[in-house]
């Protein structure tokens, strides 16, 4: 039924294409990959989308396959490998969906490889958000973004459709060789995506002492294998940078020499670089020399080994922590402090971990979920792979 | 855009306004005149005399700057960065912003607070930033 809908909105030019990544749409769902949890919506779509097709996909892209929202405690992650995406059909059709801003921007960019990365994140945040708009399709193409104060992108939902908009943050971080996107419900995310192989143009030590915190500093001196000490810095860089883009105060607001990310190793206290035996039961933790400590004990964080090529950190704000302002008595708020009291006198005892599930997507061709699979490996930090 | 690259000396103090009230943020942000490939001559006559004391940055340190873009992110030898060249644009992520930003440090001799490295977003802003930060020191 999806071809026949398909075959009837196709225009002539490019309907061999068209076709081709229907049937390949179709084939990966009766393989199973995401079939129970698309085959029913799929009858609601064919109903719904029968109206909703020659308004949304005018250049005849299929349908994007709808994602429920991350629920308040989970965190969903999306990337794309633009080595995967060589269609030059699709990408000419990616291009429909940007807006006429973006379009400009992307025109100015020089470089075929970061041209083509910098269309992908723009595609995959697109994209992403209009696949959890599941009461109504939303063409990717009809959003709109806006920075707030501090300069963080985030969507505009004032001219968007007509229905309540879904308290949904996002942040994307891209390299030329791949593009992610992560979405949570409530709280604020931060991500940065790294090449494992990036090297430093300047030295690690010089570049650390001038941008980085004095235990910083320290814990990367103390490494003496140069590569492993490149590792390192990347991964902290990775987890500082998403920091203070969940934060979303802009770099100034939170100098990276304020403020100290380690892992802790749970149950046993003491600090250690971020590649321990323990991996699964260290903690990442952020200190700052600035702010007073319940600020930083805030924040969680994931460092995640992704595709075998990148270094991946996310950072969330944790549910409770919006503050003491929003619970509903004193005694909330007695309880609370009583409870973190009780976790810091037993220091090291596990957290809460980030609830996350992991996709590899091409947009409107491929959705695969990695989750739990080798193409995503946690390095650090409490993470529960769904 | 017209482009007038300050290549020689006497077209210099001319490049140098013209630059100013293609409206970028600076202390004249009154005037904002989008040229789209047209050239004004008499308008830059009436408004050089009032720019000149705000001027932008010397042509060799936008140079400078070029050169150290174009190694941190090892562009090219025929890509063209000019002061126009926004930073994103070139490919430069806040990795690579950082280290340019550092190899500007050394180079110059200066030290760039976070807040000021904030609002740079083309070469022509880290030169005016750098002249600006010299002279400064200097003072």
């Amino acid at each position: 039924m999806v071809l026949v809908l398909g075959a009837g909105c196709c225009f002539v030019k490019g309907y061999v294409v068209e076709h081709l990544l229907h049937f390949r749409l179709l084939a990966k769902l009766s393989q199973g990959r995401m079939f129970s949890f698309v085959s029913k919506r799929l009858s609601l779509m064919m109903m719904t989308k029968v109206c909703c097709f020659q308004r949304n996909f005018s250049s005849a892209l299929p349908p994007l396959v709808p994602v429920k929202l991350p629920s308040k405690m989970e965190t969903h992650f999306w990337y794309v490998l633009p080595d995967e995406v060589k269609s030059e059909s699709l990408l000419s059709q990616y291009s429909e969906l940007l807006s006429p801003r973006e379009k400009k921007n992307l025109y100015h960019m020089q470089g075929d490889q970061f041209k083509k990365s910098a269309l992908l994140a723009r595609v995959l945040v697109r994209t992403t958000i209009a696949r959890y708009q599941t009461n109504c399709q939303v063409n990717p193409r009809s959003l709109k973004f806006k920075k707030t104060i501090y300069g963080k992108p985030e969507v505009d939902w004032e001219n968007g459709d007509k229905w309540c908009p879904p308290p949904l943050h996002f942040n994307i971080s891209h390299t030329s060789s791949l593009v992610a996107c992560g979405v949570t419900v409530n709280v604020p995310i931060g991500i940065d995506v790294e090449e494992k192989q990036r090297r430093l143009k300047n030295k690690i030590l010089a570049f650390a002492k001038r941008y980085f915190s004095p235990d910083e500093v320290k814990l990367l001196t103390a490494i003496s294998d140069p590569e492993i000490q490149r590792q390192e810095f990347i991964k902290l860089w990775t987890l500082k940078e998403a920091y203070v883009k969940a934060v979303g105060r802009g770099f100034s607001a939170a100098p990276f020499n304020t403020f100290t990310i380690r892992a802790r190793v749970v149950k046993m206290g003491g600090f250690h670089h971020f590649d321990t035996q323990h991996s699964e039961a260290s903690e990442i933790v952020v200190e700052s020399s600035d702010d007073p400590e319940n600020l930083t004990r805030n924040w969680q964080f994931a460092l995640l080994d992704l595709a075998g090529s990148h270094y991946a950190a996310i950072c969330i704000e944790k549910e409770n922590s919006a503050g003491g302002v929003t619970q509903n008595s004193n005694v909330i708020n007695m309880w609370n402090c009583m409870v973190e009291v009780f976790c810091d006198f037993f220091a090291g005892e596990a957290g809460v971990p980030m609830r996350l599930t992991v996709w590899k997507t091409i947009p409107f061709v491929e959705d695969e979920r990695v989750s739990g699979t080798g193409a995503v490996v946690p390095i650090s930090g409490l993470i529960k792979q769904l | 855009m017209a482009s007038v690259t300050g290549t020689s000396a006497c077209m210099t103090s001319l490049s140098c306004s013209f630059k100013q009230t293609q409206g970028r943020i600076s202390s004249v942000n009154s005037v904002s005149l989008s040229i789209n490939g047209k050239s004004f001559p008499s308008l830059r006559m009436r408004s050089a005399p009032r720019f000149r004391v705000s001027c932008a940055a010397k042509p060799e340190t936008v140079d400078k700057v070029c050169q150290i873009v174009k190694k941190q992110l090892a562009l090219p030898a025929d890509t063209t960065v000019t002061g126009e060249s926004k930073f994103a644009a070139l490919g430069a992520d806040s990795l690579d912003t950082v280290e340019i930003v550092m190899g500007l440090e050394e180079e110059f001799g200066i030290s760039v607070e976070e807040e000021s490295a904030q609002t740079i977003s083309t070469v022509q802003d880290a030169a005016d930033l750098i002249e600006k930060l010299i002279e400064t020191k200097s003072a």
